[in-house]
């Protein structure tokens, strides 16, 4: 057996890597000095520069960043395939959505006065629960899509590949905040929604439909709801929660927006693409078959706090609104239109009625 | 009027406007109160407090292929979502919610967190150099983000702590490209030339979890043992924090990595000849890549321009044996010590090991 003096002695120098100085005459871009702006350096100062250069085509699968001198020698594809066409994946705002995700980053542990939980009734209690419950399961999937389109994103086109970075670290926090809501406060998990669509956002295959039901429609609606979170909340920990994360959607909902618009003014004949997309996916969450029903009943029962008339009613006030959004998002992205051409599911029709 | 009560009326409410009300007293675990352990001492709520009665019981097999959290009650329309990772042992460690916490506690931003103000002119030459570490370091986070975001989609809420830790770990390594994407474009340089890319095949071809992890231990060790040199190579005050913060982050994904192999390496000790195998080809990839241009860069550095380079490369090639060293040190920690004795032949000259004689080999 070896011991540890043995090898103390085996040591021998080890061996001098090759000095290769070839990379001291490269021609990149040279003479870049980028300087912090008002909130310090962000992409958007670094973007500035010619490096800030997007190319509307990449044909590079490697990890090399945009604008970096291709290595000498042989280098491997990456990934099996990766999204090259701008239009595909490219934001404008995306490099902006990220830079204020990280400044914007919340801690569900310590920015949230747990302590102003006090005891609710048994059933506010279950209802928030049971909203709890629902929620910390989108939000799970929320994060696993990202995730899964990120291999697919050209790094000349980073700013997207970022955004979604930072989309996957908001939805672990959403899937976090929700789950410790529902067991800080002397409740538990109850029923598991019926999948509500979320499989289908997950097994879309062409990221601009994948964004176009998980941002602009999927969070949009969330956006929406969390925004009126003061009508759900019962303590100022809840209101945080709704707030924060409203905060957070806002950003995927713009990052929707702004990549459909994107998207539409370079590929105008991908609407109707995207048009059939939303056809499907508005009439998934409106199934009663495949409408989660703890989270409606649960929802109704916080917005009248008990009273499940005044439920009701604030349930279309909250439905109208997020309809509502939700085509003022698509005419921003420039596919507006779907109310008036008769493409809008009649079940979100029926919801702008007031009455 | 009772509890009971409470619920029963509301029940009726419900019902009489159509709407379902089996939640309202569905048998579930009831009356946790993780509130009460969230003071400013203990951190706040810390995810792990959660973990108490069976919202805590993390399965050794998960068996619900959906997204249902760990310890709601089963909707059993729900369609299949695709994971493939059913096993705790392929994807634990008991260190997990800690680390996603401290991950968002220890958050930090380049924008505003690095001062940048620090930079100054350090000459071409070494310009040049930070530059070419910089764009090196870039092409490790984006692919290290890449890499570790598409296995999201594999695990189950089962373990979701796990999960929640490597959302952490995906957005450390988009800002481990973007700092020093802003490094390379903040002090009169520009970036350098891309790498090879060949070495990090093993983290994008891996079929399981625990390939991918023993993968991320080689490069992650390999960094790390760089960023602890961050005080002797950072030019300036902005240099230094980058190294600093980027250290703090890798330290965290390191303690998990090694934490599951360790757990894997206990669990499923039969695996063992299995994982040797997914080391021999990370490690081949690694020696075989032949990307000189990280060492000659930090020689630059170290040799305070070209003209010292030469005499600097004892300096590196002392760097490189030290991050051979480090990674067979977490290897160690893992119960995997016997990689000491089938190290790759390369990387055993980098690290100054002689090939050991065949009766000398240390019995596994």
């Amino acid at each position: 057996m070896v011991t540890a003096d043995k090898l103390d002695e085996l040591q021998l120098e080890p061996e001098v890597p090759e000095l290769d100085l070839s990379w001291l005459n490269l021609d990149t871009e040279w003479g870049v000095n980028a300087e912090p702006g008002r909130k310090g350096l962000t992409l958007q100062q670094i973007n500035k520069t010619l490096y800030g250069d997007i190319p509307a085509t990449s044909e590079d699968s490697s990890a090399r960043p945009r604008g970096a001198a291709p290595p000498e020698g042989a280098t491997p594809r990456m990934t099996p395939w990766v999204l090259g066409e701008a239009t595909e994946t490219f934001s404008e705002s995306a490099g902006l959505l990220y830079d204020e995700a990280v400044s914007r980053q919340w801690s569900s542990a310590t920015d949230i006065p747990w302590d102003t939980l006090d005891e609710l009734p048994e059933d506010i209690e279950r209802a928030m629960a049971q909203l709890c419950t629902s929620l910390t399961e989108v939000e799970f999937i929320a994060g696993d899509v990202p995730g899964k389109w990120l291999p697919r994103i050209a790094a000349d086109h980073f700013e997207s590949g970022l955004f979604l970075m930072s989309q996957v670290m908001d939805e672990a926090r959403h899937t976090d905040v929700f789950r410790k809501r529902a067991l800080a406060n002397g409740g538990g998990l109850l029923l598991q929604g019926g999948g509500g669509g979320l499989r289908q956002i997950l097994e879309a295959e062409d990221f601009t439909q994948m964004s176009s039901m998980l941002h602009i429609l999927g969070e949009g609606f969330v956006q929406s709801l969390f925004r009126l979170g003061e009508l759900i909340a019962h303590n100022e920990a809840e209101k945080r929660i709704f707030r924060l994360a409203a905060q957070d959607e806002s950003r995927h909902v713009a990052f929707g927006v702004t990549h459909l618009k994107y998207t539409l003014d370079n590929q105008p004949d991908k609407a109707e693409e995207v048009h059939w997309t939303l056809d499907m996916f508005e009439n998934t969450i409106v199934d009663p078959d495949q409408a989660n029903p703890g989270l409606a009943g649960a929802l109704v029962y916080l917005l009248g706090d008990g009273d499940v008339d005044e439920g009701w009613r604030l349930f279309w006030h909250v439905r109208r609104k997020q309809v509502l959004e939700y085509l003022h998002r698509l005419d921003v992205a420039g596919l507006g239109g779907r109310l008036e051409s008769g493409r809008l599911h009649p079940a979100l029709v029926g919801a702008l009625d007031e009455n | 009027m009772s509890e009971n009560d409470v619920v029963a009326a509301a029940k009726e409410r419900l019902e009489a406007s159509g709407l379902p009300s089996d939640w309202l007293d569905t048998p579930v675990h009831w009356g946790v109160k993780a509130k009460e352990q969230a003071t400013p001492e203990n951190g706040g709520l810390r995810f792990e407090y959660l973990n108490v009665d069976v919202y805590g019981e993390v399965p050794e097999y998960w068996e619900n292929n959906t997204e249902i959290p760990r310890g709601a009650i089963p909707d059993t329309r729900t369609e299949q979502m695709g994971y493939s990772i059913f096993n705790k042992s392929e994807v634990w460690s008991d260190l997990c919610a800690g680390l996603y916490e401290d991950a968002i506690a220890d958050r930090w931003n380049s924008s505003a967190d690095i001062p940048w103000e620090s930079l100054e002119p350090i000459g071409s030459d070494l310009e040049r150099a930070v530059c070419q570490i910089a764009t090196l370091m870039s092409e490790y986070g984006w692919t290290k983000a890449q890499t570790t975001g598409r296995w999201l989609q594999e695990i189950s809420y089962g373990y979701i702590e796990v999960k929640l830790f490597l959302g952490t770990v995906v957005f450390d390594a988009a800002r481990l490209y973007e700092v020093w994407r802003k490094r390379a474009l903040a002090n009169g340089g520009g970036l350098g030339r891309g790498g090879r890319n060949w070495k990090f095949l093993p983290l994008t071809q891996s079929y399981t979890f625990s390939e991918f992890c023993v993968a991320s231990i080689m490069h992650d060790a390999m960094l790390i043992a760089l960023l602890r040199h961050g005080e002797q190579l950072a030019q300036t005050d902005a240099e230094r924090t980058i190294y600093e913060l980027c250290q703090q982050d890798i330290e965290r994904h390191l303690a998990y990595f090694v934490d599951h192999m360790r757990y894997l390496m206990l669990k499923e000790p039969i695996r063992r000849e299995e994982i040797h195998r997914y080391l021999n080809k990370a490690e081949w990839y690694l020696a075989k890549d032949g990307d000189d241009t990280l060492y000659s860069a930090l020689a630059v550095v170290m040799g305070d321009g070209r003209e010292g380079a030469e005499e600097a490369m004892a300096d590196v090639a002392e760097l490189r044996r030290e991050q051979v060293e480090t990674y067979l040190g977490y290897l160690r920690q893992c119960h995997l010590g016997d990689r000491d004795d089938r190290l790759n032949e390369e990387l055993r000259k980098w690290a100054g090991m002689v090939e050991l004689e065949e009766e000398e080999k240390i019995p596994v």
